[in-house]
């Protein structure tokens, strides 16, 4: 299945892009596509908390996905 | 030209001659009569003559009298500024609303709305790239009362994003510089200076009176401190964040909505702020609107805001992205 992961601030500058498309095995969920974007962002989202939402709504432990689900990660930005 | 309601009742106190034309619907004319104005009602169309006698249009909100003069290039005639409306809250209130006139015929904020917000007293937290334009923009728009909160000095490093300081301003405390110019501008708002640093030991304190607080900070350790403070005291909180292009605004602790712990609920280890992570001044000046757009909006009761929801806004694209953070799972 494949969903989309909508990456904001520090996420985006460490992947470089604020939209990737990735293919997921049934029964994978939150956690394991966070587990993805830190290895793609390499040692740049170390220590950086990421809060998850799906399809625009908070979610505070792992889900499971769908097909065409929508997973974006949200840090929490310092400046102001 | 323009009267303001407070100089026409001064014209009918001297007893000046003058005639005014009520240009509104018989309804309209029914709720508000303008009695001590003694009106002539008249269509737009058909303006009677006058002898001499300077005019006064009146219409409901003044804005459509307004545009008849200037169209029409009546000499001697004046537009009551604000309307029938603001007349009537003139004798109700004993206060001329007529300076806010352009927000009024809002029907969503009305008279009834701009004397809540005179009357209400906002507390801004961080005098910086967020808290500048926030206090700036509810100043204008006719706060009662504003608690300007910063312990920091002006830099040079501040003035590309922090408009309300310039070169004389380095070096002395943002709260003093803020308020000087504050005052110099709006003349109606009380402004009260907290030269201090809010810390857990002092916030409840300083935050006690508040109709609403504005997170302006630039730290996490002190969002979480106004966050405990606003769910302790029982006031919502506008938070404002930025990084690099994008901002975030949330209205959080407000009937029970999420608060800043539920959001992002530890200090952590990194996270940049502008200062090394680099922005442009009119990030900071579109996000403190917004946050200054939710607090008026708390204060006049006008639905629906930002609370159990995150606002995510991206300069670059443009793009608007809102979460839903309600959720309890």
């Amino acid at each position: 299945m494949k969903i989309t992961v909508k990456c904001f601030s520090q996420v985006k500058y460490a992947l470089e892009t604020d939209e990737l498309s990735l293919e997921l095995n049934p029964g994978q969920t939150t956690a394991d596509v966070e587990e993805r974007v830190r290895q793609r962002a390499g040692k740049k989202l170390d220590g950086v908390l990421l809060r998850t939402a799906v399809n625009r709504i908070y979610v505070k432990e792992p889900r499971d996905l769908e097909d065409g689900d929508e997973v974006a990660f949200i840090p929490p930005v310092q400046g102001g | 030209m323009i009267i303001t309601p407070n100089e026409l009742q001064q014209w009918v106190k001297e007893g000046r001659s003058f005639q005014t034309i009520d240009i509104r619907t018989e309804e309209q004319r029914q709720e508000f009569p303008l009695s001590a104005l003694e009106p002539v009602a008249s269509s737009v169309d058909a303006l009677p003559s006058t002898n001499g006698q300077p005019l006064v249009l009146v219409c409901q909100f003044g804005v459509v009298t307004e545009g008849i003069i200037l169209e029409r290039e009546l000499d001697n005639a004046y537009s009551l500024l604000g309307g029938a409306l603001a007349w009537e809250a003139l004798q109700t209130e004993k206060e001329d609303l007529s300076r806010w006139s352009r927000q009024t015929a809002l029907p969503e904020l009305g008279i009834a709305g701009q004397i809540k917000l005179n009357g209400a007293r906002i507390a801004v937290v961080g005098l910086g790239g967020l808290g500048c334009p926030a206090a700036s923009i509810l100043a204008a728009a006719g706060v009662g009362s504003l608690q300007l909160i910063d312990g920091d000095r002006v830099e040079l490093s501040n003035l590309h994003r922090q408009p309300l300081y310039g070169s004389d301003d380095i070096g002395s405390r943002k709260v003093t510089a803020a308020a000087r110019r504050l005052g110099t501008q709006y003349d109606q708002v009380i402004l009260e200076t907290v030269p201090e640093t809010l810390v857990s030991g002092n916030a409840k304190e300083h935050l006690n009176g508040a109709d609403v607080i504005i997170d302006a900070t630039d730290t996490i350790r002190a969002r979480l401190v106004i966050d405990r403070a606003s769910r302790v005291l029982g006031i919502p909180m506008v938070y404002g964040g930025l990084y690099r292009f994008e901002g975030q605004v949330a209205v959080l602790n407000h009937h029970g909505s999420p608060g800043y712990r539920d959001l992002f609920p530890e200090p952590p280890a990194s996270g940049e702020a502008c200062a090394e992570a680099g922005i442009l001044g009119m990030l900071p000046g579109i996000i403190g609107n917004i946050q200054a757009l939710e607090a008026v909006k708390l204060i006049a009761g006008i639905e629906p805001t930002l609370a159990g929801r995150l606002l995510i806004y991206d300069g670059l694209s443009h793009n608007t992205t809102i979460m839903d953070i309600s959720t309890k799972e």
